[in-house]
């Protein structure tokens, strides 16, 4: 039997397709029962090809899979890459609000009281938001979204009614404000030059809304209403095509604002670890056994642990004990709290390096421990520290780009979200790396300057013999 | 003034000093002579308050430590740190300042002078020894005798009562030339104490009005220069000067 592979994101993709709670193993939803009914109906065998949303256009091109089954909707930009089957499904969407929330009865009350709304990157409700000019926030998934409106760290969402349907109308701290409100149609993507495949999936389809499979399976998702009958009545997409064309000078402020961000996050984060790793360096080498051993864990953990796990953990994990930080501010402290682990590293090898005569000297003329490690010692060892120092600067400015797992909209963020709504990754990819490159550069520059004028200074630390 | 009673020091097992007693009046140099690793740089250290000691007590000027004083940062320790200035065998000047910078930083830090009046004394000491030229240079652009100087001078501007110097004949040059033993016997004359480790019996004869001898831990014979070269009662002394004549 022929293989229809059909490509989804599972990853927080309920209702749409995700790894069934009883079965781990295996995946559910109503996409994933539909595919099932959509290959059976052409006499296939359904093979699911797990991927990433946000590049799924991107997947499909490079043929991982056949055809694109996901919530999918039909947009301007897609069209001009992949092929839209009918409709199976039209949906509509649906505004939450937290459950105390008196000031939002419409997406209209956000706009009027510059409230930021969220909602899943590169969808319709996000292009809605974008062309709209709201104060928008994007999510990767929709649990992250609507937890984050629990937390207040958004203050509304819009969603697809299936996704609101699942994720928030049980949800007693959540509600839903207004009616569920413009119509949009998931359909099957197809690749462009696969046109006999199109024919028959579409011809796949009408039997399965004429013969009522269609609404056996919606039904059983609760997914089902008065809205759909339209599904029969038209073979015309009854839905409105969203428009996104790249407008160069708006998506380079975009990217510049982006930017911006990640300079934030970077210099933030910076400061953050050059201050923290001092204690660190400090208990690690002269504290206490106690002292010495908790430094050491610290190191270990924030050294041994990838820092986009540690981000997720301080986003989604303080907010248990109580503690919710925006996201921006998680980043800033995550990533410093990882570095400072390198840096108390680096200062330890620079304060060892610097001669312990050099503090007996400093004590014989009179000197106390906190002013000669500040007047004398530190200067030395800033010296050794800094080439490595400026080494992890640059390493940081890279990993800023690991907060788009925490809704940070930073540079990297914003080239996902530009180059997959435009498919135009490799000129976005290009600026993007532009904008990297005139902020990294300058710092190699200056600190290779700060180097040499200090080096300038120095030997004796290479002429330090000890003495007998 | 100068006073070490009983003084010990162990280290792991080894005995660095066995019961040193010394007395220095103010207003002298004293050189320790004595082959390498019998305690001669330990004996300074202990003296400058650097090097906890296990046993006996030092007494500078109107300042007197223990043992048990010694090993803990107490005041009584920052306080007769301050008795004395040490000028170490390998200088150890400070790389990331000037040669006026290595010479005004405690002043200014320690004893809070304004930055003219450092400044204006560490001219002073500058001329006195020729190098007043040599005021904004980086430590390593200085030849080694030059460097030694600077210590000198970094060790002078805190105007300690002592002075110790650790082996200063091992720098090239150094102690040879005139200034810098006007600069020290002037220092003395002044109602200071200068003790200097050497080996160099020579360097010492010129410039110590007493010279001790330590052996094997211990401080084995004390006298005038004058008496301890011509007349040394011990037969280690005898041997000791002996070779280094023969050197």
């Amino acid at each position: 039997m022929p293989v229809m592979r059909w490509g989804g994101d599972p990853s927080g993709g309920a209702p749409y397709v995700y790894a069934d709670p009883a079965n781990p193993q295996s995946y559910t939803g109503f996409d994933y029962e539909f595919a099932e009914a959509l290959a059976r109906e052409m006499k296939m065998k359904a093979e699911f090809v797990p991927t990433d949303w946000e590049s799924i256009v991107a997947s499909l091109q490079r043929k991982e899979f056949d055809v694109i089954i996901d919530g999918f909707e039909p947009t301007e930009d897609r069209a001009r890459e992949v092929l839209f089957s009918k409709p199976y499904y039209l949906f509509r969407l649906q505004l939450s609000v937290k459950r105390t929330d008196k000031l939002i009865s419409t997406l209209e009350d956000c706009k009027k009281h510059g409230q930021t709304v969220g909602t899943l990157v590169n969808c319709a409700a996000s292009r809605l938001l974008d062309e709209g000019g709201y104060k928008a926030k994007a999510y990767q998934d929709p649990v992250a979204a609507y937890q984050d409106l629990e937390l207040g760290r958004v203050d509304a969402v819009l969603m697809d009614v299936a996704g609101e349907m699942f994720y928030a109308r049980q949800n007693p701290k959540l509600k839903s404000v207004g009616k569920p409100f413009k119509t949009g149609a998931y359909i099957v993507g197809i690749r462009k030059e696969d046109t006999l495949l199109l024919a028959k999936v579409n011809t796949a389809i009408e039997r399965l809304i004429n013969n009522g499979t269609v609404e056996r399976i919606f039904r059983k998702w609760q997914l089902w209403d008065e809205e759909q009958i339209k599904l029969r009545s038209t073979n015309q997409p009854a839905f409105e095509m969203t428009n996104t064309k790249l407008n160069w000078s708006e998506g380079l402020i975009k990217l510049f604002k982006a930017a911006s961000v990640t300079v934030l996050l970077a210099f933030g984060a910076m400061m953050i670890a050059v201050t923290l790793g001092l204690p660190l360096a400090f208990g690690q080498s002269n504290g206490g056994p106690f002292t010495r051993a908790a430094c050491t864990v610290y190191i270990e953990f924030f050294r041994g642990t990838p820092v986009l796990v540690q981000l997720l953990f301080l986003y989604f994990g303080l907010p248990v004990i109580g503690i919710t930080l925006p996201g921006w501010l998680t980043a800033i402290v995550g990533l410093g709290l990882n570095y400072a682990a390198y840096e108390s590293q680096i200062y330890r090898t620079a304060f060892k390096a610097v001669p312990d005569r050099q503090w007996q000297v400093a004590y014989s003329l009179g000197m106390r421990p906190l002013l000669a490690f500040r007047r004398i010692i530190f200067p030395q060892a800033f010296r050794i520290a800094l080439p490595p120092m400026t080494n992890d600067f640059v390493a940081l400015f890279k990993d800023t780009s690991t907060a788009f797992a925490i809704a940070v909209w930073e540079l990297a963020t914003a080239y996902r979200e530009l180059a997959n709504a435009t498919q135009s990754y490799l000129g976005i990819g290009l600026v993007v790396c532009c904008y990297y490159l005139a902020m990294s550069l300058p710092l190699a520059h200056y600190a290779h300057k700060l180097e040499q004028k200090l080096q300038r200074k120095s030997t004796g630390i290479l002429s330090s013999g000890a003495d007998k | 003034m100068i006073r070490i009673t009983g003084l010990c020091k162990n280290m792991q097992n080894t005995t660095l000093l066995r019961n040193v007693n010394l007395e220095l009046e103010s207003g002298k140099i004293l050189g320790i002579i004595g082959p390498s690793g019998n305690g001669k740089t330990t004996l300074l250290l202990s003296l400058c308050g650097l090097l906890p000691f296990d046993q006996g007590e030092i007494t500078v000027g109107n300042k007197s430590i223990s043992a048990s004083e010694s090993t803990i940062n107490s005041e009584a320790l920052w306080e007769f740190r301050k008795k004395s200035g040490i000028v170490f065998q390998h200088l150890h000047l400070f790389p990331h300042l000037t040669v006026l910078g290595n010479i005004i930083e405690a002043p200014m830090q320690v004893s809070h002078k304004t930055k003219s009046e450092a400044e204006r004394e560490a001219t002073q000491l500058l001329g006195k020894l020729g190098i007043t030229q040599h005021r904004n240079k980086y430590p390593e652009e200085l030849s080694g005798g030059e460097q030694q100087r600077v210590a000198i001078l970094r060790a002078l501007a805190m105007n300690p009562e002592v002075l110790l110097l650790d082996e200063p004949t091992s720098a090239l040059d150094p102690m040879r030339s005139g200034d810098v033993r006007n600069l020290l016997r002037e220092f003395a004359h002044s109602g200071h104490t200068i003790v200097i480790v050497s080996h160099s019996v020579r360097f010492l004869k010129g410039i110590a009005d007493y010279l001790a001898f330590m052996g094997k831990s211990e401080l084995i014979e004390m006298n005038t220069t004058e008496k301890l070269m011509n007349y040394p009662d011990d037969p280690r002394t005898k041997e000791f000067l002996r070779h280094s004549e023969l050197n």
